[in-house]
This record gives structure tokens, C-alpha cells and sequence, in this order.
């Protein structure tokens, strides 16, 4: 018996689909198993097939990336209600994404800043026609409604995404690994001596060894290993996409805690070295952090 | 069925567990709550001290004992304003006497860093704060437990605190 499949997107960057797409041939291996009953990326779904669904009917629901609208969340429910087995499809539905860093500011900055003083901006005016009304702040879609699933990644592999489904069309549990990139990582490890950091254009890479060892912010100690190294097998720091390892409750907490232990140099220097840390620290995983949850809720209070 | 999230999560699945929620106040009889993280081998013994010498401090801190600062986790700092603490000391050993040799070097780059993280994140970075106190120093201690109460006091509630 075939499976009923459903992807839906919320705010993202569609990358989620593009890395199931990047399957090709391989995508023939999982399709004759599955039905697809909605997928707007692809063809031409409304919401109302999905609304005049049965409950629980889809056996299997993928929702890739996080609520920045209201229509966002109505859809992350709608996913919820007919799906039985629903999956955080990437780290933006798993973690908020990229677009969580902008809980760092107000809606009205942010729709400000977008609409009327962007540089591209020719004919400043914020759009109120046709479109869903923004929410105040990215929240976790795991805050919002339950999953099954959790599968990181920013994308999440192609093979991250078949094995996956493999588990679950099998009936198999699926357990996200225990280990950090550096595990997965080729590189070789020493001793650190950390006494510089240097942007990632600056000096020269050796390409055998480590590269947090030699000084480039590398934060494969702290992610998740579900990619493969893929970034450092090819001597591009890890900005920590996949976010963080399992059990690890705030990703730059983790990583504050990992450079106060090895850098070599004194505090002042190591704070001058990082003049973003919240967008190195927390690239796709701010919504989740305990202090985007603390203006989370001293928002809530002002209202 | 669905049996909810079968793996586990970053501080999205944490919740908060506030056993000493306090009553909405005024911002003037503001009397804020105060966490102390302290070294067993140093500023644990300092406020012992300070107790036994019968040192009077204000009553809004309340003690965490650690085997050495290099052993607070900043995610303890941050769980702890999350939670609605006002404010978080951290009482070590003096540069060269911690007894794990480095830790409280440790605490102070990560101290650094977490200020900086702080402040981005629109949060008042002084809500933390670092300080030196021996086991014979009891007054070193109270003092510092003063001023800290006073510094949170003049910053007024945690933003993110529940009334
Ligand atoms: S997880 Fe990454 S690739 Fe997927 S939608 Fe979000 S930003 Fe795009
Ligand atoms: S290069 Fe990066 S991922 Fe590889 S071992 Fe070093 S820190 Fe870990
Ligand atoms: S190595 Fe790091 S940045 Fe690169 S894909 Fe993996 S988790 Fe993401
Ligand atoms: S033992 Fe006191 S700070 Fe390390």
C-alpha cells in the first residue's frame, strides 16, 4: 500500500525541497511507495485540498521552515491536524532558522528596515493588500504544535532526508546520531593554541589539519554530526547549520563555554575577536536559545 | 498515532520550572532575586564566614554551591535569567588560587563573551556579574553581594521575569 505524503512550506527558502529534488533518480527509489496529496513547491495544491482532508489521512507530513505570518502558523496547524506522523523538515521548522535571528528586534523595526529604508527600496511603502499579517516574533515550530520527527539540517542531506522516510515508511524508529561534526570530520586534531581568530578569507588553511586548531571559528564541536563534515572535509569552517548536538539545550551557550576554555588570549581580545556573536553563536537556532525566549516573553509582557 | 517529539531538543523542549514566583510589585519596593553561583573551595567558605561573623548583607541572593566556577555552564547563567532571576553573581577563587588551576580564567573569558551576548540580545549586561572572594575574605564577599543587590536594584526587574 502506497503512503499519503504531504510538504508544505512555511517561511523558508524552499532549500528543504530542493535537497529532496537533488535526490534525481535516487527520488525513484522512495516515489512508487509514496502518493503525494500536497505539494505546493511543485504543483498547483491550495490550501483548501488540504483543509477538506479527513484527519490524520496523511500518513506522512513534512513541514519545512517557521512561522513569520499568521497564515504560517494556520498551515503549521492544518499539517498537525492531518498528518500522523509529522516531520520538522530542516532546521528552520526543527529551530526557527536564519529568520529567528531577527527576534534580536521589534516588528516594527523590522518591517521598517525591510520595506522603507532597505537600499533597494525605490518606492518606500509596507505592503497591506493580499497579504498575511506578520507575527511578532519566530517562535519553534516544536513550541507550537507536536512532532514525530525531528530532521535537522540546513538542508538536511538528501540522504539525510531518504533515510528518514526509509524509517518511517518501514515502520523503523529514527534516532538522530549522537555525535558532533568533529567526529565526522577528517581533519587531523592537536593540542589547541588558540591565540588569534581569523575571518575565514584571512591566512592560509592547511588543509590536513583542524581547522578551529588553527585559529578559523569552526563550530563542528558543537553541531550536530548528520551532515558529513561536508564543510570542513572542504576547508569551510562549520557555522553550526545543523544546530546543535543532541541534549545540548542552547547552542551558543555551548560554544561561549567551548572558546572561554581554549582560546589563549585574554577576555578582552576574545570578545573584541567576535563583533556579531549572536549571529556566529546562533546562525540558524536563535529562536530556540534562552535569550531569544527571554524577549520572547518580555514582549508578551509589555502588550 | 502521533506520540509527540521522539527525539530531544534544545532549550525548546526545557521548560521553565519556577517554584518561587512572586507577586507583581511595584518597580519601587522592587527587592530583586538575586543567584549566586559560588566556589566551594573559596566564596562558599567566604560567606560561611560572613555568616559566623554575623556580617549583615541583604536577603535577596540565593547560594549555589559549585565545585569551581570553571564548572558554571553558561546555559546555567542563562536558564537562570530565563527563569526570571533578576540577576546572577558568579564568586570565585583570586586569579592563581583557584584549586582546579585555571577555572575561574576559564569563567572569566566565557564571562566576557557572555556580556557581549547579552547586551546584543537587548538584555542590560551588568544583570551578570564576575567577582574575586577568598574563604577569608567574608567581608570581600558581603560587600559584593551588596553592591550586586544594588547595581540590580538601580536596573529594576528582569524583563523576562514573571509578575
Ligand atoms: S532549513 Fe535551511 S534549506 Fe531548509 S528551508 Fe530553512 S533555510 Fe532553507
Ligand atoms: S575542522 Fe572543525 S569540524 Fe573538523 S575537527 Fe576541527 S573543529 Fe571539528
Ligand atoms: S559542516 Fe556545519 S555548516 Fe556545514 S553543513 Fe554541516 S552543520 Fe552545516
Ligand atoms: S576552585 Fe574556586 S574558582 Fe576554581
Amino acid at each position: 500500500m502506497t503512503k499519503r505524503i504531504a510538504m508544505a512550506q512555511l517561511t523558508s527558502c524552499w532549500g528543504c525541497d530542493q535537497s529532496l529534488l537533488d535526490l534525481h533518480l535516487g527520488l525513484l527509489e522512495v516515489l512508487p511507495e509514496l502518493e503525494i496529496v500536497f505539494w505546493p513547491a511543485v504543483v498547483d495544491f491550495k490550501i483548501k485540498d488540504l483543509e477538506s482532508m479527513p484527519d490524520e489521512s496523511i500518513h506522512i507530513g513534512l513541514v519545512e521552515g517557521s512561522c513569520r505570518t499568521e497564515d504560517d502558523v494556520r498551515l503549521l496547524n492544518l499539517m498537525r491536524a492531518k498528518s500522523k506522523i509529522l516531520v520538522a523538515w530542516g532546521v528552520c521548522s526543527c529551530y526557527g532558522g536564519i529568520q529567528g535571528l531577527a527576534n534580536q528586534w521589534e516588528l516594527d523595526e523590522l518591517v521598517d528596515r525591510k520595506f522603507m529604508k532597505a537600499d533597494t527600496v525605490t518606492d518606500p511603502r509596507i505592503p497591506s493588500e493580499n497579504v498575511p499579517a506578520f507575527v511578532p516574533q519566530v517562535r519553534p515550530n516544536v513550541d507550537v504544535v507536536k512532532f514525530n520527527i525531528l530532521l535537522p539540517g540546513c538542508p538536511p542531506t538528501s540522504k539525510n532526508i531518504v533515510e528518514a522516510l526509509a524509517a518511517i515508511l518501514t515502520g523503523k524508529p529514527f534516532d538522530l546520531p549522537e555525535k558532533s561534526v568533529c567526529d565526522q570530520c577528517p581533519k587531523v586534531k592537536q593540542d589547541k593554541h588558540i591565540t588569534k581568530f581569523h575571518r575565514s578569507h584571512e591566512g592560509r588553511i592547511d588543509p590536513s589539519k583542524c581547522l578551529l586548531d588553527q585559529g578559523y571559528l569552526c563550530l563542528g564541536f558543537a553541531t550536530i554530526g548528520f551532515c558529513g563534515a561536508i564543510c570542513p572535509t572542504v576547508n569551510s569552517p562549520c557555522k553550526g547549520c545543523f544546530g546543535p548536538v543532541l541534549r545540548v539545550k542552547d547552542h551558543g551557550a555551548k560554544i561561549v563555554s567551548a572558546l572561554g576554555a581554549i582560546a589563549e588570549m585574554e577576555p578582552e581580545q576574545l570578545k573584541d575577536s567576535f563583533p556579531d556573536p549572536i549571529g556566529s553563536f546562533y546562525f540558524t537556532d536563535y529562536a530556540a536559545s534562552y535569550l531569544s525566549r527571554m524577549r520572547d516573553k518580555a514582549r508578551s509582557k509589555k502588550k | 498515532m502521533p506520540t509527540g517529539v521522539t527525539n530531544s531538543l534544545t532549550a525548546a523542549g526545557h521548560k521553565a520550572t519556577s517554584s518561587q514566583r512572586q507577586k507583581a510589585r511595584g518597580e519601587k519596593d522592587f527587592e530583586p532575586r538575586i543567584l549566586a553561583f559560588c566556589c566551594n573551595w573559596c566564596s562558599y567558605a567566604g560567606a560561611d564566614l560572613a555568616g559566623t561573623s554575623r556580617r549583615q548583607m541583604p536577603p535577596n541572593v540565593r547560594i549555589i554551591r559549585v565545585n569551581c566556577t570553571g564548572r558554571v555552564d553558561p546555559s546555567f547563567i542563562l536558564d537562570a535569567l530565563n527563569q526570571g532571576a533578576d540577576g546572577v553573581l558568579i564568586s570565585g577563587c583570586h586569579p592563581g588560587d583557584c584549586h582546579y588551576t585555571s577555572g575561574n580564567l576559564k569563567m572569566k573569558s566565557r564571562f566576557a563573551l557572555l556580556q557581549k551576548v547579552l547586551e546584543e540580545a537587548g538584555f542590560e549586561p551588568e544583570r551578570i556579574h564576575l567577582q574575586w572572594a577568598s574563604a577569608a575574605e567574608g567581608d570581600v564577599f558581603t560587600e559584593g553581594i551588596t553592591s550586586m543587590v544594588e547595581r540590580i536594584k538601580a536596573l529594576g526587574p528582569n524583563p523576562a521575569r514573571k509578575d
